[in-house]
């Protein structure tokens, strides 16, 4: 736990499913790591490669965008959103950056195991990552 | 209107950002698990705070007393409140606000219950440390916030309707009685579309061309203008302020301006290929709304004679141009097949059965169905009622599809399929006419999809925004759909689909004005380069475009999703409320590294 | 000591929060109309936040359905009462009267910040009605997670009054001694949007559906399939094994007179193919054998959906189920009647049977009272004008939408919600110039 708690990972929610969704694992009154950071967006679209990789310069360990997929009211977003995301992940391999740092995945608004399962996930990457650089640097 | 709020932001500058934190105690259940007393004081040390606070329940009478008396006898401009969810008290706070004179949007709620308190019970540091963060990326972003105003657009309480069957009157009616005006235009030359071809309508019995008249006497009597003969010439504009050019049958154009569309442009009855169960080549071969109009009139008999010959065997053949399976069907003109099940044809069929044994009761009849979808009110009678008046049923599918053969004496033919509800037995049926139960197409209005860059489905029907919870309104707002145009529907069903969306444009449209979300894009022109990228990445016709060197939004278009944004090189174009400074602001104050060591408890 | 009678005023009176009234609500909210909706339920929602995902999208029904009931439960002029009866509606003078009761929840609503403490800190176990009786809920409880509003009610009946909930409440709120709250309401219109209920499960004696554990209700299996459902996956009630064989059994409830429901119910066939489909995601080795009379996908993307369904290689099989048993380890056992290839009669053993059951309506007038409207030989509320205005009823100024008025999906229900405020809106104003 101690290890959890020493990492940030950046939850990019939509208004209309994954924040929700990330309600709903409160009022279950469900348990997940604090290093979790949730902001809210209509579209995760909206986000430039810069904004992920400035991220990663300040600090935070990983990122995981929930989107909404195919509920995604937006025409068009869906589908742009995960083309930037290739291009993110090769500007974090150009960077240095384990591209299992960023994981673009969809949410509902009752998708509670989805999310548990999402955080952990991303703390096994971000352990695994750091082992990984120890590896390397030593 | 970008650039009144430019000058408003500029305005903004100058003034002090005074930011006021509360945050909820929510009766324990926030501050068992997040010490609020700490993430007040490490609050305070964070210069645009000048007041921090903390209270049993924010959201009852006297927490908000607190803001508002904060907001008028301390100048507090920014309010950020660590709570419960926003989608409980957002609405709340915003109103407490308004009440004291301060912009609602110049307000941020944090989430600290069910996204902080009620998720890490029992790792009280953690979470206090992460109320603090949480909280402080609220105020660097409403510290980034300039006031906001709802879009406003002006709403013509005028409705184009385009197409007068059933459905486009129907819903020309209701406009009207709700107080709006109405401009019905119909390209034929009088009312009632495909109604006007049937006789007597399942499941009621009304004659046909006594709901149309119903309706088209009421139009008569509500003063509707309506326009025969005419056509669509061009649509321009968007909600609230559509410019309708109306092309009359002498070719001249009439001009008319209307806050909202409706389109009711019905169906097509699909036309068999040459051959397709020998139609076109035989006359004995014709389809159901054929047939319908050929028995209509006849008067009662125990002799059905067509084309001078008497008819004993009669066959039905139902899903003909529906259903159709890739690689068994042969495709239609674009390359696709009919899919789709068009609803209607199966009650229609029996329905017509019923009615030409009550005129032929002698005759012998069969009917070919792949499965018989009767399932509105009063549907199912018309199939019992078949069966017991000894309508031969047989069951094809996709792998039998029965086979059509002129008999050798040229006069009649026989279908031969297996027959899955006798151990696919082969069966021969002979008939001396076959009654093909066509289906349902769109209506051609490529010119009208093409202008409006309407949404069509794969079925080439009009498409819905939502096929569950938004069924009358497309992606273009303000241009609503009824009836037929948008897939098979019976005249019940047209009729509700045209009261759905009077509702839908008697809500745009019952004030003078339009009022819409300020969430959508805003260009920063003195940062716009002119480089034109963002209009690549917008899917919504008219809403972003370049005017004078610089990027230009259409805020009554723009949906404020953003895909415009991330493509920026200089950050010349935001979502108001949701600017990439303001997030930028947020990720700092998430990633603080160290907490003043004060404010963690032990 | 009850409470002095509270006078209410409203445009429009809407009687039933499901999806039929909440839309219908917000499409009169949203033109200006004062609203006062009133549902009997804890929750606004209906059956369709009951319900896993739906066809012919599969979108999470909750995910669809709960921006609604926010919209309406913030609306400021919709007049939410939840947990509450209408009496009595009689129209006098062209406007309506309603008697409307407030059932105590035992709580003070307006102080309750729906934190479930009380909840937590019962002792008393009841079976669960939300998710069919599969799960177990507490003596005071919220009715769901997602429900709206999110205030618990405290049932008298099985409560110990031990005190336990009141000293957990933060905010003092909970009161044992809480008397029903009467209602007096006056509106310009009427909509009844009360919805359906399935018809009995022990309706068919054949099949035993009251008897065997393993065969279940479709209620049942969208909340086995819910991911948010009480076990967290499909087992089958009677040992909690993951079934193998699944069969459906369509029209085990319609289109049979004997029932006395002698019409199609409209949505069986799609939703048995909707939870075949989403079956055959979560156990993807079982077998699933749908047994039907006719496949009703008639609606817009429904054979699609179907054909889908048959890609994936869920059987369907054209056959009457004469009888239902069952062997000792409660496998049920159909007596299955093919209606193609083959003759006899088989006997065919599935894990676990879903009785596709169909709809009857939940209110109907001359048993229930309320409001005398007429109904049709299905005794669902009949339409005066069936084929132009179909929400229109035998009463002046009282218009129907939903499944109220008759078997009905979704879509077909909200479109028929919208023709119901766009009439009311207009028969509102036809009053004005009175
Ligand atoms: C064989 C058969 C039997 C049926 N029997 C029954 C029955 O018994 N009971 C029942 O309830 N339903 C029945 N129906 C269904 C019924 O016909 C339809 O539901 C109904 O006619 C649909 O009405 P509509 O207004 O949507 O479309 P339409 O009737 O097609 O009307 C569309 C109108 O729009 C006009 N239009 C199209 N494009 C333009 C344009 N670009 N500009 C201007 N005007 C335009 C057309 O000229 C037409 O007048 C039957 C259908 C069939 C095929
Ligand atoms: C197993 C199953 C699966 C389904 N799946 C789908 C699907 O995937 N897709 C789809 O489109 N459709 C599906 N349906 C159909 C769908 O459930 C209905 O179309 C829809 O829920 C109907 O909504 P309604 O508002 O008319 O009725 P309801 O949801 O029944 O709402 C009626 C409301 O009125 C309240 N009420 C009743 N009487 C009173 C009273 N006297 N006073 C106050 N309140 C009252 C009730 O408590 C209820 O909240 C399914 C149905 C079943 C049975
Ligand atoms: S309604 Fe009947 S005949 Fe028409 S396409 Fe559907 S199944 Fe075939
Ligand atoms: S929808 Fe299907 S299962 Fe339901 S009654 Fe109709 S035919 Fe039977």
């Amino acid at each position: 736990m101690g290890d959890h708690n020493n990492m940030k990972i950046l939850l990019i929610t939509t208004m209309i499913s994954s924040y929700p969704g990330a309600n709903t694992v409160g009022q279950a009154h469900l348990h997940y790591s604090p290093g979790t950071y949730i902001i809210r967006v209509p579209d995760p679209v909206v986000f430039p490669e810069s904004f992920y990789m400035r991220c990663y310069e300040k600090g935070i360990d990983g990122i995981i965008i929930m989107s909404s997929g195919s509920d995604c009211p937006y025409e068009g977003a869906y589908r742009r959103l995960s083309e930037r995301v290739a291009r993110v992940y090769v500007q974090m391999k150009e960077n240095g950056i384990d591209p299992s740092r960023l994981k673009l995945t969809t949410i509902c608004t009752v998708c509670k195991a989805a999310f548990l399962k999402e955080i952990n996930e991303m703390q096994k990457n971000i352990l695994q990552a750091r082992a990984d650089k120890e590896g390397v640097a030593a | 209107m970008e650039e009144e709020k430019n000058t408003q932001s500029e305005e903004n500058e100058s003034e002090e950002i005074r930011v006021g934190v509360y945050v909820c105690h929510c009766g324990g259940n926030i501050s068992d698990v997040v010490d609020t007393k700490a993430v007040v004081e490490a609050l305070k040390k964070n210069p645009n705070v000048k007041i921090a606070k903390d209270f049993v329940f924010m959201c009852s009478d006297p927490g908000q007393k607190l803001i508002i008396d904060d907001i008028i006898e301390n100048n507090i401009n920014r309010i950020v409140v660590s709570a419960c969810s926003p989608t409980l008290h957002e609405t709340t706070f915003r109103k407490a606000l308004t009440r004291a004179g301060l912009n609602p949007y110049l307000y941020e709620h944090v989430n600290i219950r069910e996204q902080d308190s009620w998720v890490h019970k029992g790792e009280n540091e953690a979470a206090t440390a992460k109320a603090i963060r949480l909280t402080a990326a609220g105020v660097e972003k409403i510290a980034r916030q300039d006031p906001l105003e709802p879009i406003v657009v002006n709403a013509e309480g005028h409705v184009v309707v385009i197409g007068g069957g059933v459905a486009g009157m129907r819903a020309a009616l209701a406009l009207i009685k709700r107080g709006l005006g109405v401009t019905l235009i119909e390209k034929g030359d009088r009312l009632g579309g495909r109604a006007l071809e049937l006789d007597r309508v399942y499941p009621t019995e009304e004659k046909a061309s006594d709901i149309v008249s119903q309706l088209e006497n009421a139009v008569r009597a509500e003063k509707i203008d309506v326009r025969l003969n005419c056509e669509i010439e061009l649509i321009e504009g968007f909600v609230g302020n559509f410019d309708v050019q109306i092309r009359g049958k002498d070719s001249k154009i009439d001009k008319v301006r209307a806050g909202a569309i409706v389109l009711a442009t019905g169906f097509d009855h699909y036309q068999p290929y040459e051959g397709e169960f020998g139609y076109g080549k035989s006359p004995i071969v014709v389809t159901l709304p054929e047939f319908n109009k050929l028995i209509a009139d006849m008067p009662q008999s125990d002799k059905f004679t067509y084309k001078g010959k008497d008819i004993k065997n009669l066959a039905f053949i139902h899903c003909v141009g529906s259903r159709q399976m890739e690689g068994v069907h042969q495709p239609q003109a674009d390359g696709r097949v009919n899919d789709y099940c068009s609803r209607v044809c199966c009650t229609a069929t029996l329905h017509t059965i019923n009615k030409t044994l009550d005129k032929f009761p002698n005759l012998n009849i069969f009917d070919l169905y792949k499965d018989i979808r009767t399932y509105g009110h009063g549907h199912e009678d018309y199939y019992e009622k078949a069966s017991k008046r000894g309508v031969t049923f047989f069951r094809y599918t996709d792998d039998s599809i029965p086979e059509y053969a002129p008999s050798s004496n040229g006069s009649g033919a026989t279908l031969t399929m297996k027959d899955v509800l006798t151990w696919n037995e082969e069966v021969s049926i002979p008939a001396d006419m076959i009654v093909l139960a066509t289906g349902m197409v769109p209506r051609d209005i490529s010119n009208l999809v093409g202008m409006l860059k309407l949404p069509t489905g794969t079925d080439r029907f009009l498409q819905e925004v939502h096929p569950k919870l938004r069924p009358v309104e497309l992606a273009n707002n303000g241009i609503m759909i009824a009836g037929t145009c948008q897939g098979p529907m019976d005249i019940t069903e047209s009729c509700a689909a045209a009261g759905a969306s009077a509702a839908k444009v008697s809500i745009l449209l019952s004030k003078k004005t339009i009022e819409m979300d300020p969430y959508v894009a805003r260009v920063d022109e003195a940062k716009c380069d002119g480089c034109k990228l963002c209009l690549a990445e917008c899917e919504y016709k008219g809403a972003l475009f370049m005017a004078e060197s610089y990027a230009h939004v259409n805020p009554a278009l723009c949906v404020g999703c953003g895909a415009c944004v991330a493509v920026c090189p200089p950050r010349a174009i935001n979502i108001a409320g949701w600017t990439l400074d303001q997030f930028d602001g947020m990720i700092d104050a998430i990633s603080m590294e160290e907490l003043e060591p004060a404010t963690v408890p032990a | 000591m009850s409470a002095a009678t509270i006078q209410k005023k409203a445009d429009v009176l809407v009687v039933g929060a499901g999806i039929a009234g909440l839309q219908a609500s917000l499409d009169l909210a949203d033109q200006g109309k004062q609203i006062l909706l009133v549902e009997s339920q804890p929750s606004i929602g209906g059956r369709m936040i009951n319900l896993s995902k739906v066809f012919p999208t599969l979108d999470c029904a909750s995910c669809i359905t709960t921006p609604r009931m926010a919209s309406v439960a913030h609306h400021p002029s919709i007049d939410l009462l939840t947990y509450t009866e209408v009496n009595k509606i009689e129209r006098t003078n062209g406007k309506f009267h309603a008697s409307i009761t407030k059932k105590p929840r035992y709580l003070d609503e307006t102080a309750c910040i729906g934190c479930k403490r009380c909840e937590e800190a019962c002792t008393t176990f009841l079976p669960d009605e939300y998710d069919h009786s599969l799960g177990a809920k507490k003596a005071i409880s919220i009715a769901f997670t997602n429900a709206i509003p999110q205030y618990p009610v405290l049932d008298m009946d099985e409560c110990l009054l031990c005190g336990a909930c009141a000293k957990a409440c933060p905010t003092q709120c909970i009161n044992f001694m809480q008397e029903p709250q009467e209602i007096e309401a006056e509106a310009g219109a009427v909509i009844m949007a009360t919805g359906y209920n399935l018809t009995e499960i022990s309706a068919k004696k054949q099949y035993g559906g009251d008897i065997y554990p393993n065969v279940i209700s479709p209620l049942q299996m969208e909340r086995l399939l819910a991911p948010h459902g009480p076990y967290g996956g499909v087992m089958r009630p009677s040992d909690g094994k993951i079934p193998d064989s699944i069969a459906f059994v369509q029209c085990a409830g319609s289109r049979d007179k004997s029932l006395g429901v002698p019409y199609c119910s409209r949505v069986c066939c799609m939703y048995a193919i909707k939870q075949a489909m989403l079956l055959s995601g979560s156990l993807p080795i079982a077998d699933i054998t749908i047994y039907y009379m006719d496949i009703r996908a008639f609606g817009k993307g429904y054979e699609q959906f179907y054909q889908n369904a048959k890609a994936m290689g869920i059987q369907f099989v054209k056959a009457k189920v004469g009888r239902i048993s069952e062997d000792e380890n409660h496998n049920p056992i159909l007596r299955v009647e093919r209606q193609e290839d083959c003759s006899q009669p088989e006997e065919v053993t599935h894990d676990l049977v879903v009785l596709s059951l169909g709809m009857v309506p939940a209110w109907i007038p001359d048993r229930d009272g309320i409001i005398p409207l007429e109904i049709g030989e299905d005794r669902f509320v009949r339409s005066v004008n069936e084929k132009i205005t179909p929400s229109l009823t035998s009463m002046e100024g009282v218009f129907a939408a939903g499944t109220m008025t008759g078997p009905k999906d979704i879509v077909d229900t909200i479109v028929e919600a919208g023709a119901a405020a766009t009439e009311a809106a207009n028969y509102l104003r036809s009053q004005e110039g009175r």
